[in-house]
């Protein structure tokens, strides 16, 4: 440590001990690693929420581009009518895979990358409450991520990201991709599942002293929401994958119509978690956006307190509309009704929080940073996805737009436009915070309104495209339809989205290696984050803070003096540090397996004649990790920054 | 400020475009030229959506652009000097609730008429009204006339300004029946069955398509409706109940058919007829093609009925359509046995002179 000394200590005891034998893993065969340890070993081993925030930010980021490749290949398909450019298998394989990238491997992690760093941060705590668990969800992640991606070296799944029954049977679907699908996408929700259980912990018990829930920043909120959506959203598609898998596998029928099954039953399960997970998607973003918007207003938040419950309201209402997806599909004229009025009762909440953006840059100085321009160019482009949402709502015009492009411009205003917008605002925004350099501001405002034009480009044509009547997921079309001018502006769109989503990626890696150095706080911002070092040390507080208000850093710099944050109390034995551990990797590979293994049921593996073996085998890795996990403890070692 | 000139000009821009409807959408599958009372009220339905919105757009995002741009940090502003720290305004915050709440009402009212509308048939629209059994297929359409005792394929013929009652079902997976101009989509579903119905108030050649993925030639699964007046489908329906001047199995021709045509009918009766029925007589498992001649397209909407493409489409359905169940046969499932695949083309083994001489006898059916 660069100041301060470590002592170890052999149990989360509290108790120092100078010299204790290190302990071994997996039954003695390897040294539990300790500080100091090979750079490839720590990472791998890390439980600190920093590194596992910036792992998720780096797998993210990589699955942007691998999801972005496809939609370019996708685009260039529909460049010109009657192209054979991909064929129509592969076609489909693509717009599957590209929905499930995006979804479940890019803007999920991205959000659960800041999640992981920021949000402990701005709660003032020094890890999540399940260090361990922490890991486990980020390799989990990883795991799920690289099981779906094998799929394209056998089979990739091309039954949609929806995977609508009965076209995702056994029947219809005989290849192994919907396996590789159905088992990825369980693996990833175990990920998920695991890291919303810490975070809920985490931000319910870990708050410093005086930080009470209405003074949490806006971003800790809608991570605690969407958490708690995600907890709640998950089972459902869980319980509909394992049912589609009977159903493949084992003749179970849950879907399938010749024996009394029902395929409307998929929808409702699979909307069930799939409206709200547009909320888990969006939530955060709205979270990044009511953080950066305040500190380039120099103003604090408009109506705090109905920002906070009108997103834990659009989060419950998320549950209460999944039928709008499914306006087509035959249901009663109450049900219909019903979901129609509840999906227009949730532009409320989204108009609140709308209406405080704006009351908030009301009355500021407001400097254009490029964290700023990005969330501007939210506030623009998720108003015209939530204007085209409102449409849907409205069931006969739904009738015309459903499954017509209309509703792919509509969704990608609200996640690109939206989530993807906030998300780089965060980036730049807590780019210094992570690194402890600052992104460079032409290269940053280049980037920005190369995005902004792509991106328009590419999905405002989609509009019209839609009302002129072309479907969605169709690989071809009919030169005589008039769609062939707006499809190739389109394509023109994309690619110059791509340039600037690809030139953000290459100034990130850049900025990393020769960045400018910056201070603690260089935006002059307002939430705890900024009160640490850049980027913090491993316990990122010297001493926990006292909270005395809501915007605890600006109230140190401008506030009245009872609004002052308090010295805090230094730890009595040091800042307590939980050791590494093998077993959260060792079982998120055992996932892997055992996944893996599922798939290749009866199939052959590499030449190798596979029945199960390997989901033995990979289950007994997950079984015996889990087992000795919660043998080892916690561990660790004190660190004493202030005995200097 | 470039930013605020760049917004502030896309917004004029996109606004007039939207409001003086330079942008005419009025293409083969328009939603936005309806021409039928249930489009009719869809399209209405998205106007007020659209010009809600567009007043909102306008209003939200020129309150934006303005507070953007009278509140930038100007270059002569003391940076140290701190703006007013204000929390909010409840008096605004519940106004702007309200204003919202009142504008979803104005959504609400064309919402709850069109539900209304379309889930039955109203009162006034049941003079007259001719119901179309729609079964959905992997990638084509049958089309039964329960009434009149007669099927179709891929081109729906109805009466102009009657109402057409249609029950949607699927024989394999999902589905979804769209002609734009007549009427927003419904989806066929496996096990259930569902209900839509529409009206063209014009005769004409409509065009529609199916808008659910349902599998590899999805974007290949077109269809037509001909909306003819009332004598006129009439006639159709009398031409079709009436079948082919000889019956598809009958086992010889009269003397003035040419040869290739009566070889048609031979090599059409060894490989297509079990899937195939003209006249009442054949499988079912394939589009129903008595008075085939008559139609305007082939391979469900993708291709014009010509001789070069009736060719190209018998000798090479996969090319044209992937996965296609005539060239590889077709999958029909059977409880208890699972998927049994029936034999394809591409076991067939037509020569060309095959093929000419089914081209030519599907030419003769009028």
């Amino acid at each position: 440590m660069a100041n301060g000394t470590t002592t170890t200590i052999p149990h989360d005891s509290g108790h120092e001990s100078g010299h204790e034998k290190p302990q071994r893993s997996f039954f003695g065969l390897i040294k539990r690693p300790q500080q100091g340890c090979h750079p490839v070993i720590d990472w791998l081993t890390t439980v600190d929420h920093k590194k596992i925030g910036i792992m998720y930010g780096c797998a993210a980021l990589l699955f942007l581009i691998v999801g972005g490749v496809e939609a370019l290949l996708i685009r260039a398909q529909l460049f010109l009518p009657q192209n054979d450019f991909v064929s129509a298998r592969l076609y489909n394989q693509l717009f599957t895979m590209h929905g499930t990238t995006m979804i479940f491997l890019a803007v999920m992690p991205l959000n659960a990358a800041f999640f992981n760093y920021m949000m402990i941060l701005q709660i003032g705590a020094r890890d999540v409450a399940f260090p361990r668990l922490n890991a486990f969800s980020l390799w989990t992640f990883v795991a799920g991520a690289v099981l779906i991606n094998l799929s394209w070296f056998w089979e990739a799944f091309h039954g949609g990201w929806f995977g609508y029954a009965p076209l995702s049977s056994k029947d219809y679907n005989p290849g192994m991709g919907a396996d590789f699908w159905i088992l990825s996408l369980q693996i990833l929700g175990v990920a998920s599942l695991a890291a919303s259980f810490n975070f809920i912990t985490t931000i319910l018990n870990m708050r410093a002293p005086g930080l009470k829930m209405m003074r949490l920043p806006v971003f800790t909120w809608m991570t605690l929401i969407t958490s708690f959506l995600i907890i709640l959203a998950f089972p459902a598609i869980t319980i509909a994958l394992v049912q589609l898998m009977f159903d493949r596998h084992f003749g179970t029928h849950f879907f399938d119509a010749t024996f009394g099954g029902k395929p409307i039953l998929w929808q409702h399960l699979f909307w069930i978690f799939g409206h709200p997970e547009v909320y888990i998607l969006i939530l955060p973003a709205m979270g990044i956006v009511s953080e950066v918007l305040p500190t380039f207003s120099r103003k604090p938040l408009f109506g705090y307190p109905l920002i906070v419950m009108s997103g834990a309201f659009i989060g419950f209402l998320g549950f209460a509309v999944w039928s709008h997806h499914m306006f087509t599909v035959g249901l009663g004229v109450v049900a219909t009704i019903a979901f129609s009025l509840m999906t227009m009762l949730i532009a409320i909440p989204t108009g609140v929080k709308i209406f405080n953006w704006i009351g908030t840059l009301w009355g500021g100085k407001i400097s254009f940073t490029t964290p700023m321009l990005y969330s501007l160019g939210f506030i623009w482009m998720f108003m015209m996805g939530g204007f085209t949402g409102i449409m849907h709502s409205s069931v006969p015009v739904d009738h015309q737009q459903q499954d017509s492009y209309f509703v792919v411009a509509h969704f990608h205003y609200v996640l690109i436009g939206g989530a993807l917008f906030a998300l780089f605002s965060g980036l730049y925004y807590w780019m210094p915070k992570m690194s402890g350099k600052m992104m460079n501001e032409i290269w940053g405002r280049f980037n920005f309104w190369v995005m902004f034009f792509g991106f328009n480009l590419a999905f405002f044509p989609m509009h019209l495209l839609g009302m002129a009547g072309m479907p969605r997921r169709t690989h071809t079309y009919l030169g005589d339809m008039g769609w062939n001018v707006w499809n190739a502006w389109s394509t023109v769109g994309a690619l110059i989205l791509g340039v600037g989503i690809g030139s953000t990626v290459i100034q990130v890696i850049y900025t990393c290696f020769k960045g400018q150095k910056c201070g603690g706080d260089p935006w002059d911002a307002r939430t705890l984050e900024w009160a640490t070092t850049s980027p913090p040390k491993e316990y990122n507080y010297t001493r926990i803070p006292e909270i005395h208000a809501r915007d605890q850093v600006w109230a140190d710099k401008y506030g009245k003096p009872e609004e002052k944050s308090g010295p805090g109390v230094p730890e009595p034995h040091g800042i307590h540090m939980p050791d590494r551990s093998w077993y959260p990797l060792s079982a998120s590979l055992g996932l892997f397996l055992f996944g893996l293994g599922f798939v290749f049921h009866n199939q052959n593996f590499l030449g190798w004649d596979h029945q199960l073996q390997m989901a033995f085998i990979g289950g007994g890795i997950l079984f015996l990790s889990i087992f000795l996990w919660a043998l080892e403890g916690p561990r660790g070692y004190h660190i004493h920054p202030e005995a200097d | 400020m470039k930013i605020l000139r760049i917004l502030a000009s896309s917004v004029t821009l996109l606004s007039l475009l939207l409001l003086s409807g330079c942008l005419k959408i009025d293409q083969n599958q328009s939603a936005l030229d309806p021409k039928g009372p249930v489009a009719g009220q869809q399209a209405d339905a998205f106007y007020v959506t659209l010009y809600l919105t567009t007043f909102l757009w306008v209003v939200v995002g020129g309150a934006m652009l303005y507070a953007v741009w009278r509140y930038r940090l100007k270059k002569t502003d003391d940076p140290s000097e701190l703006p007013e720290q204000t929390h909010g305004h409840p008096l605004i915050e519940v106004g702007l609730i309200l204003f919202s709440t009142a504008c979803l009402v104005v959504v609400a009212v064309p919402t709850l008429e069109g539900i209304l509308m379309t889930k039955t048939l109203p009162e006034e629209y049941q003079e007259g009204a001719i119901t179309v059994d729609v079964t959905g297929y992997q990638w084509w359409w049958a089309f039964d006339y329960p009434e009149e005792g007669v099927t179709t394929a891929n081109e729906l013929v109805i009466p102009v300004g009657k109402a057409v009652k249609l029950n949607l079902r699927s024989a394999d997976v999902i589905h979804s029946f769209w002609l734009p101009k007549l009427a927003g989509k419904v989806d066929l579903m496996p096990g259930q069955e569902n209900f839509m119905w529409l009206q063209a108030d014009e005769p004409g050649m409509y065009w529609g398509q199916c808008a659910e993925f349902c599998g590899d030639s999805h974007a290949y699964m077109l269809f037509r409706a001909r909306a003819v007046p009332e004598e006129e489908y009439r006639e159709w329906l009398a031409d079709l109940k009436a079948g082919p001047e000889v019956p598809v199995d009958a086992p010889e021709m009269p003397a003035h058919y040419a040869q290739e045509v009566v070889h048609g009918k031979k090599v059409f009766l060894q490989n297509c007829y079990s899937c195939h029925m003209i006249g009442g007589k054949g499988g079912i498992n394939g589009p129903n093609l008595t008075n085939f001649a008559g139609r305007a397209t082939i391979a469900a909407g993708w291709m014009e009925n010509t001789t070069e493409n009736l060719f190209r489409w018998i000798k090479e359905p996969h090319e044209i359509k992937p996965s296609n169940h005539m060239w590889y046969g077709v999958p029909m499932k059977t409880p208890g046995a699972g998927m049994i695949t029936m034999e394809g083309l591409n076991k067939a083994d037509l020569s060309d002179e095959d093929i000419h001489a089914v081209v030519a006898y599907l030419q003769t059916l009028k």
